[in-house]
């Protein structure tokens, strides 16, 4: 029961020796078997083979008296070489079936039955048979002339010490098989161990790794075989994990460090406001100044709730098909004014009618953020160029220009970071905390696009928003 | 209905409960149950409300709320959803079983699209966001208190400023003001909830139709209604567009 279970389930070194153990038994007992019914069939040939030869001897010394009478010089004993001792018995009949002789070593006693017909003719007719008082013998019969007169003989020998050789030898095959076992399962049990010991110290290295020490990996002992592969395959994994723990520590330490600065405000305003007593007017505007800082903490709060979702890949996008002109138009419609008030002029080129498949919220926001951060960015009067049109491989290509100081090229990836900023502040865009790009990216990486710094560029910053075309379609259709 | 389409519903019904509103100002002093174990928020509103001229009672369990209930009727509840023992929910579908009628405003910081549906979908009428404004907060009470249907007003009027909402032209003191489309709905919002402050949040939903909440319009808010008090206020004599600092606006003769 107990083996049975480990059978199924427990550690592998023992599963694997029960297993092994138990086949390499099974494969024992059907060698002993094999081995004995050859021993077997070969025994008895020779034991035929033998009792033929001894035949063709007692053959030759019956001679017959005047008086009609069989009889058998014993005196010659001419004993062939024979792995038994086994003495024969001799009976001889005459045609018609009557007992001539039967020696001394059959006594009374009478091998088989009648005879039968051409009994000894034309082979020996080996079988097996039973003596009149029931003990199994093989019988040989053979027909013999004697001057003028023609005999059948039948000569027997025991069969049982050929048996209790047979069965000796069953035995002592037999009884090799549980050292044998045991032996194998030995030898098994500790290769096993050899062969698994990479893996119980991997198991007790990665027992050792929590998310403090995600630096450590797992030792490769072979990088070739199957262990080596699974230990490459978990240090593939920590390294993964690790960056994700890194980039989750950064952002959480730079969300506290964005909570930090409303918080601080918050609270000076609050405590400068209670030091002394104040006229009413001075508490509101104490009070408003704190609403103002509130606002700031919700609204960043909201970001970071928004990429935290994202991040799980809690966000379900709702795609539907929308005209990109007319996103972008909603889009302008909503930041123009922040253009006008700078004497600045949104240029748009759109060759082509275009639609796209996408979740009309998010990618709204992606735009907005761009335009505000372009709007931002531009100086009085300049102009914020916007460029939709479709590329070669299905591409949907939206270019958003603009004439401020650009973007370094250190910085064009960067730029996309959480709570990254320029000296100037440049992604402190929509959302205030330097979450308005990262937030961005993110909008077009969900519809599988890109978002990216066009780095020729020369004159401003350039944001290129990357679409499939082809698959949104396809999914539209 | 999902629950943005509910709460466009909603809003869009609330012009004319609002205008209605206005037009019978003498209410009796409506009776409203503020359920939320966040002691310090639930007593601020309760005197925020009482100072509103509502009745306001207030409640931290959903234990405690269901033996106010028993005793005393209500007509708003306002239902925090995690409560401590009994969750919101189970206390809003059994006051539903029961049979009370009164329109139920849910306060949460569960803002998932599949807890609003759960909250409404339990009975709920409207839900609110934590951290709301209260600006905002009573707009919706106001909503949800004044049910009965009347014929919107095609005509807005206040301090001499006359808005023809089907024409979508604005008058003051009969002279005509230029006003591009955003502005004429920033107008008409105002006016609709005049002599209430309106937040920032409040326009960037509901004139700006900004459905995301991480989305700030502040700046772009902020440009629209200088311009806005130029034209409205800028060659009259009395300001009726008012900044309240800290909270948003508010159109006031």
């Amino acid at each position: 029961m107990n083996i049975w279970r480990r059978l199924k389930t427990g550690n592998i070194r023992w599963r694997l020796t029960i297993w092994y153990g138990s086949i390499f038994a099974l494969l024992l007992l059907v060698y002993v078997c094999v081995a004995s019914v050859l021993h077997y069939y070969q025994l008895k040939a020779q034991i035929f083979h033998d009792e033929i030869q001894d035949l063709e001897t007692a053959e030759g010394l019956l001679y017959e008296t005047p008086d009609g009478s069989v009889h058998l010089n014993e005196q010659y004993f001419n004993q062939p070489e024979m792995p038994f001792r086994l003495e024969r018995m001799l009976e001889v009949f005459d045609e018609q079936g009557h007992v001539l002789l039967r020696n001394a070593k059959l006594g009374e006693r009478s091998i088989d039955r009648d005879l039968l017909k051409q009994e000894g003719r034309k082979s020996y007719n080996e079988r097996y048979g039973r003596l009149s008082d029931g003990r199994r013998v093989f019988v040989i019969s053979h027909v013999h002339r004697i001057d003028k007169s023609v005999v059948v003989l039948r000569m027997a020998y025991e069969t049982a010490p050929v048996f209790n050789s047979l069965w000796s030898f069953v035995l002592r095959l037999l009884g090799l098989v549980p050292p044998a076992m045991l032996l194998a399962g030995f030898f098994v049990f500790n290769m096993t161990k050899v062969a698994l010991s990479p893996l119980s110290t991997m198991v007790r290295r990665a027992e050792a790794i929590t998310a403090a020490q995600l630096n450590e990996r797992l030792p490769i002992a072979d990088p070739d075989d199957e262990l080596g592969a699974t230990a490459r395959a978990f240090n593939d994994l920590l390294a993964r994990l690790e960056a994700s723990f890194a980039q989750l520590r950064r952002f959480t330490a730079d969300a506290s460090h964005e909570l930090r600065t409303p918080l601080s405000s918050l609270r000076s305003t609050g405590e400068v406001s209670l030091q002394r007593v104040r006229s009413a007017e001075e508490y509101r505007d104490t009070i408003a100044s704190m609403l103002e800082e509130v606002r700031r903490l919700t609204q960043l709060v909201e970001s970071l709730l928004q990429i935290s979702r994202a991040d799980s890949g809690q966000i379900v996008l709702q795609r539907e098909v929308i005209s990109v002109v007319a996103l972008m138009d909603d889009a302008i419609s909503v930041v123009e004014i922040l253009a006008e008030e700078k004497q600045q002029t949104i240029a748009v080129e759109c060759l082509e009618p275009i639609q796209i498949f996408v979740d009309r919220a998010i990618f709204r926001q992606v735009v907005l953020n761009l335009m505000d951060n372009a709007i931002k960015y531009s100086p009085l009067g300049g102009t914020i160029r916007v460029a939709i049109r479709s590329r070669q491989g299905g591409l949907l290509e939206i270019r958003v220009c603009d004439q401020g100081p650009g973007i370094p090229k250190i910085e064009q990836t960067r730029i996309f970071d959480r709570f990254y900023r320029t000296d100037e502040g440049r992604s402190s865009s929509a959302g205030g905390h330097g979450l308005g790009l990262a937030i961005a990216k993110w909008g077009v990486d969900v519809h599988a696009g890109k978002l990216y710094v066009d780095p020729e560029y020369c004159c401003g910053a350039c944001f290129c928003i990357e679409l499939p075309l082809a698959s949104s379609y396809a999914v539209s259709v | 209905m999902t629950a943005s389409e509910r709460g466009r519903r909603l809003r869009g019904s609330q012009k004319r409960r609002i205008l209605q509103a206005q037009a019978c100002e003498a209410l009796r002093r409506m009776n409203i149950l503020i359920v939320d174990d966040e002691r310090k928020l639930n007593t601020t509103l309760r005197d925020g409300l009482q100072g509103e001229g509502y009745s306001a009672v207030s409640s931290f369990t959903a234990e405690d709320a269901e033996r106010v209930l028993a005793k005393e009727e209500f007509d708003l509840l306002l239902l925090d959803i995690m409560l401590p023992g009994k969750s919101g929910l189970a206390l809003l579908r059994s006051v539903r079983s029961e049979g009370h009628k009164m329109p139920i405003l849910l306060l949460t910081a569960l803002d998932s699209v599949e807890d609003r549906v759960l909250g409404l979908d339990a009975g709920a009428d409207d839900y609110l966001i934590k951290p709301f404004a209260f600006a905002e907060l009573l707009a919706r009470i106001r909503a949800l208190l004044r049910r009965a249907d009347v014929m919107p007003a095609n005509v807005l009027e206040c301090a001499g400023l006359r808005l023809d909402l089907a024409g979508r032209c604005a008058r003051r003191d009969d002279v005509a003001l230029e006003l591009t489309s955003r502005e004429f709905d920033l107008l008409e919002y105002l006016m609709i909830n005049r002599g209430q402050v309106v937040s920032r949040e409040m326009l960037a939903r509901d004139v700006w139709h900004e459905t995301s909440r991480y989305t700030t319009l502040d700046n772009v808010i902020d440009v629209q209604m200088t311009r806005l008090r130029k034209k409205v206020d800028g060659p009259f004599e009395l300001p009726i567009l008012h900044t309240v600092r800290g909270i948003g606006f508010i159109l006031r003769a």
